[in-house]
């Protein structure tokens, strides 16, 4: 419907019209997109409101950085025994458990608790932590998988191995003897060493065999320490000459 | 770190199941989950003539699976840089490639 030049008809003389239809031919309200004039798109498209980039929802993503947790009252109770542990005992043996049965353990258990092993199981991830804080910082990379740990006041190594060779699973992987970490062949040659007195006496003798030599020498005959003197001092006469040949 | 063990492990072509691994090392992991889940029940159960035999070394070597199966192929798993999944998925692969080759032999007799 086109419409035309539109004059409203004054009623009366020297009012003003109302309306004053110049352009005709286009509408502006349209039933689909009306294409703009390409000087408004370029500025439409320029002013375009770009809304600022809202963070996602605080429960969304998890955690990038771990950050240093307070432990919970449970970790703080086992890493509480574990100090207790590591300051009573001084043998701390970790093993590594591969599927043995529960009458397996319970005889293990027994077998060990005759000569005063006591078998206590720990969470992997708190003694790493505890470890980790601790001077026994070596021993973390033990701890992986099925993991026993066998605790006694007093060094009980050849027991504790000759119960280990019996059970199948259980696999001695190191162990803490009076604060020195020993591998599963230190810990058998450890069970080797004679006891510390016949190996405090052997050294006592070694020390002592040339003085008790001499001692014994100078307690013979005085004839007999006599010949044993010039014997001695031939020899070295003996040994004198030839180096002296040799050098010149 | 345990592996789903939804696929079940079967040793029936496996003669014996020989492991070396130095418990220091940090590559290690893989290695010894892949021997618990062997020495596991269930796997065992599947064929009680197998033995598993680990041997803890501290030289510092890489950990090494040997697999031997009952027709004297040898089967080497280095798990110094391979997963746990992907030393189960090799082996597993190998022991259904002899159950069919034992099934075929089967057939033919």
């Amino acid at each position: 419907m086109a419409a035309t030049l539109c004059r409203i008809l004054l009623p009366k003389q020297g009012w003003l019209p109302f309306t004053q239809c110049v352009r005709h031919g286009s509408k502006s309200v349209t039933r689909h997109k009306r294409p703009l004039h390409f000087l408004k798109q370029k500025l439409m498209s320029v002013t375009r409101y770009i809304p600022p980039p809202r963070p996602a929802p605080p429960g969304a993503y998890p955690r990038q950085t771990i950050r240093d947790q307070e432990d919970d009252p449970f970790t703080i109770l086992v890493k509480k025994n574990l100090k207790n542990v590591f300051q009573e005992s001084k043998m701390i043996a970790v093993v590594q458990n591969s599927g043995s049965t529960a009458d397996e353990m319970m005889l293990l258990k027994y077998k060990l608790h005759k000569h005063g092993i006591t078998v206590k199981f720990f969470p992997n991830q708190v003694v790493r932590s505890f470890l980790k804080d601790s001077t026994y910082s070596n021993m973390a990379p033990l701890f992986i998988g099925h993991t026993v740990l066998f605790i006694s006041k007093e060094p009980k190594v050849k027991e504790m191995l000759s119960s280990l060779r019996t059970s199948r699973h259980m696999l001695l992987l190191g162990a803490c003897i009076d604060n020195t970490l020993l591998s599963a062949q230190g810990v058998v040659s450890y069970s080797k060493l004679p006891s510390v007195a016949v190996v405090q006496g052997e050294l006592v003798s070694g020390l002592t065999l040339l003085t008790s030599q001499t001692a014994a020498m100078l307690q013979r005959h005085p004839a007999q320490l006599s010949a044993l003197l010039q014997q001695h001092v031939k020899q070295q006469s003996s040994e004198g000459a030839p180096k002296a040949q040799e050098a010149t | 770190m345990a592996t789903s063990s939804k696929v079940t492990v079967v040793l029936k072509a496996v003669k014996n199941i020989t492991a070396q691994f130095c418990p220091f090392e940090s590559n290690v992991g893989s290695t010894r989950m892949f021997l618990s889940v062997m020495s596991s029940h269930k796997v065992r159960a599947t064929n009680l003539n197998c033995e598993v035999i680990s041997t803890v070394k501290h030289d510092r070597s890489e950990p090494v699976v040997e697999i031997t199966y009952l027709d004297g192929d040898k089967l080497m798993l280095k798990g110094a840089k391979l997963n746990c999944s992907e030393m189960l998925s090799a082996f597993q692969s190998m022991c259904s490639a002899k159950e069919l080759q034992a099934k075929l032999a089967a057939a033919k007799k």
